[in-house]
């Protein structure tokens, strides 16, 4: 098994231990840090994802394999920030204000992350000015509202009409999720999308950076 | 103020119910569980609507924020079930020497030993045990509604990791503890309802207490990421804890069976979700592995040793757990969330109706009793009743506790539903 294969399996795995010694290794041996993550542990993470969608894996599983990429991306992260490279997108992840539930925020920010995304995480109980920070100051391209419970929910809807206020709302792609979150709920708080599961969002994510690309361009174009 | 209930005939409609025959009209519990309760701040307000006695309501379940549902309300909306608690609440201190609090402006009674304080971001901390001196083990943000456990994880070393750590909240109950659970079992039998123990001890691995915000200074997992992944990378280790905890359960049910035996009708057993929205938190194949064995001990023990009926807790979509759940003896299903995945009441009744009892699904709690009208929970609750209640196995509740902010207008709906329902 190469190297590469070896980082892939470690990372699908769970395997932190292993993931950060191979890591260690290859990065040693001369390896381009972006090609670990591209050619790796992102195909390594899609597997996990699609494991994740077809029940042959669960969060547990899912959990494990985030933790295993993490431990490679301590790694890599500082050679991929000296080096200049550039990311697929800024995304900033948190709950909502109000609600301090974070698995799924967690996972959501890991399969961002491990999806090749720069993610900003903001935590829990976040409050919209957090968001809006995150806009302005740190160039977030799309936002991720998490919450668990039923009495959080409004907490979203506040967060986008802050957005709104503060004039941000327009320039980015607003994602929501979590158990009572629905289709239906993200319509009518204006949000762009709602994604089912972290995998959803990954691939949601993506979707949106593109139509957002699409957006500045029509909007550079006058139409 | 309408009475709906005669109590003496309430625990019958709870038996035959349980026991697939139809009662003589469908019986109803809320308030029996922590997962069957009223956030404190809808008790206030069903209160004020039946016109009660005022006086501030008890908050007896801290962790959730769930308000006493006391004998006149009760009454008022025609409740079946009569609640055993166990003597501790989930922050570690007992129910008692009750103190005035205010929660965001609604005066409420609270424990001695519920002592708080408040961060810089205007969160509430709580202390287990009461314990100011202690690390805080439950936050309650700032105009928040209930509270939530705080990890308290040390980093630990793979190799020391002892079960035994994990096993510090289960212990063998004192003989003035089974003293106590036998008074208040003889006291909630004389009300006439049914009896719904929840005692503890016997839940596996409930993400709720697995940061064990009880104890002033947990060991062992306590983070909960770190907890589900032990349930794939460190099976053994759950294993062994499962497996002790069995024991010591079953050495207290032993002793409960002694004690008040005959005053019990319902046990909540174990409140471990094993569903989310759309799938579920393990395979069918893990939950064979790593629960059903110790659910078939408890289960097995007291279907030989009492009259108890076995009540399991889970949230989300665990259609596919049912045939496992029946087989491990269990029989009551909770809360029976018909919104998730797989969980339609026609199909679950037709499968499975006959076998276990659903002890919940009467109303959504994520959309239509929170933010629908009144005649949308009207409507729902009929439908449910028409669907669950056939030849029994059904007890009214919601889809787990009544959330705060419910309009008391949609509560009303749904108890005046289900009094058409009976009225039929």
């Amino acid at each position: 098994m190469s190297a590469m294969e070896q980082l892939y399996t470690a990372v699908l795995e769970g395997d932190a231990k292993s993931s950060a010694l191979l890591t260690a290794q290859a990065l040693e041996a001369g390896a381009d840090p972006m090609s670990l993550i591209t050619g790796a542990m992102v195909p390594a993470m899609d597997e996990a994802g699609r494991r994740f969608e077809a029940e042959d894996y669960f969060v547990p599983e899912l959990l494990l394999a985030a933790r295993a990429m993490k431990a490679s991306m301590v790694l890599i992260r500082p050679l991929l920030v000296a080096s200049g490279a550039k990311s697929l997108g800024r995304v900033a992840v948190g709950t909502v204000k109000g609600d301090l539930h974070d698995i799924g925020k967690n996972l959501v920010a890991s399969m961002l992350e491990g999806g090749g995304f720069d993610v900003i995480d903001l935590g829990a109980d976040v409050p919209p000015e957090k968001f809006i920070e995150a806009v302005k100051d740190k160039g977030a391209q799309v936002v991720c509202l998490s919450a668990l419970l039923t009495v959080t929910m409004p907490a979203m809807k506040t967060t986008i009409e802050a957005l709104k206020a503060a004039g941000v709302r327009d320039n980015i792609k607003i994602l929501v999720g979590g158990a009572p979150v629905t289709a239906q709920y993200a319509t009518e708080i204006g949000a762009d999308g709602f994604g089912e599961n972290a995998n959803s969002a990954v691939a949601l994510t993506r979707r949106m950076l593109v139509e957002q690309v699409a957006d500045a361009q029509l909007l550079s174009e006058g139409k | 103020m309408a009475t709906l209930t005669t109590p003496t005939l309430s625990r019958q409609a709870v038996l035959d119910a349980l026991s697939h025959r139809q009662p003589s009209r469908l019986p109803v519990d809320f308030g029996a569980t922590a997962v069957t309760g009223i956030h404190v701040n809808c008790v206030a307000a069903l209160r004020d609507y039946y016109g009660l006695d005022k006086h501030p309501v008890k908050v007896h379940e801290p962790y959730q924020m769930l308000g006493l549902v006391e004998d006149d309300l009760k009454q008022a909306m025609g409740i079946d079930t009569e609640g055993l608690y166990r003597r501790n609440t989930m922050f570690g201190f007992p129910n008692e020497n009750w103190k005035p609090w205010n929660f965001n402006g609604l005066e409420v009674l609270v424990a001695g030993e519920f002592n708080t304080t408040i961060d810089a971001n205007g969160d509430t901390l709580i202390y287990p045990e009461g314990d100011l001196t202690a690390k805080p083990s439950g936050r309650l943000p700032k105009g928040g509604f209930f509270f939530d456990s705080i990890v308290r994880q040390d980093h630990f070393d793979e190799s020391k990791l002892n079960p035994e750590d994990n096993l510090e909240e289960f212990a063998e109950l004192t003989d003035d503890e089974v003293a106590v659970i036998a008074q208040d079992a003889r006291a909630a039998r004389a009300s006439g309802r049914a009896v719904v123990a929840g005692l503890g001890g016997t839940a596996f691995g409930d993400i709720a207490l697995v940061p064990a915000p009880g104890r002033k200074d947990p060991r062992g997992i306590r983070d909960v990421a770190e907890w589900y992944m032990s349930t794939s990378s460190r099976r053994d280790y759950i294993h062994a804890i499962f497996s002790a905890q069995c024991e010591i359960a079953l050495k207290n049910l032993q002793r409960i069976r002694v004690a008040a035996g005959g005053d019990l009708d319902v046990l909540f057993l174990c409140g471990t979700d094993f569903g989310t929205q759309t799938s579920t938190f393990c395979s069918v194949g893990t939950f064979r592995n790593l629960w059903l064995p110790y659910y078939k001990e408890i289960c097995g023990w007291i279907h030989r040793n009492t009259e108890w009926k076995c009540f399991k807790h889970s949230c989300g979509a665990v259609e596919r757990f049912i045939e496992p759940m029946i087989e491990a003896g269990f029989d009551i299903l909770n809360p029976v969330q018909c919104s998730a995945s797989g969980m339609e009441p026609e199909h679950l009744k037709a499968k499975y109706g006959d076998r276990i009892t659903f002890w919940g699904g009467g109303v959504d709690t994520q959309k239509t009793l929170p933010f629908g009208t009144p005649a949308e929970v009207r409507e729902q609750v009929l439908r449910r009743c028409e669907v669950f209640a056939t030849n029994g196995g059904f007890v009214f509740n919601s889809i787990h506790n009544v959330q705060a902010g419910t309009p008391v207008a949609n509560i009303v709906a749904m108890l005046d539903a289900v009094r058409e329902f009976n009225g039929r």
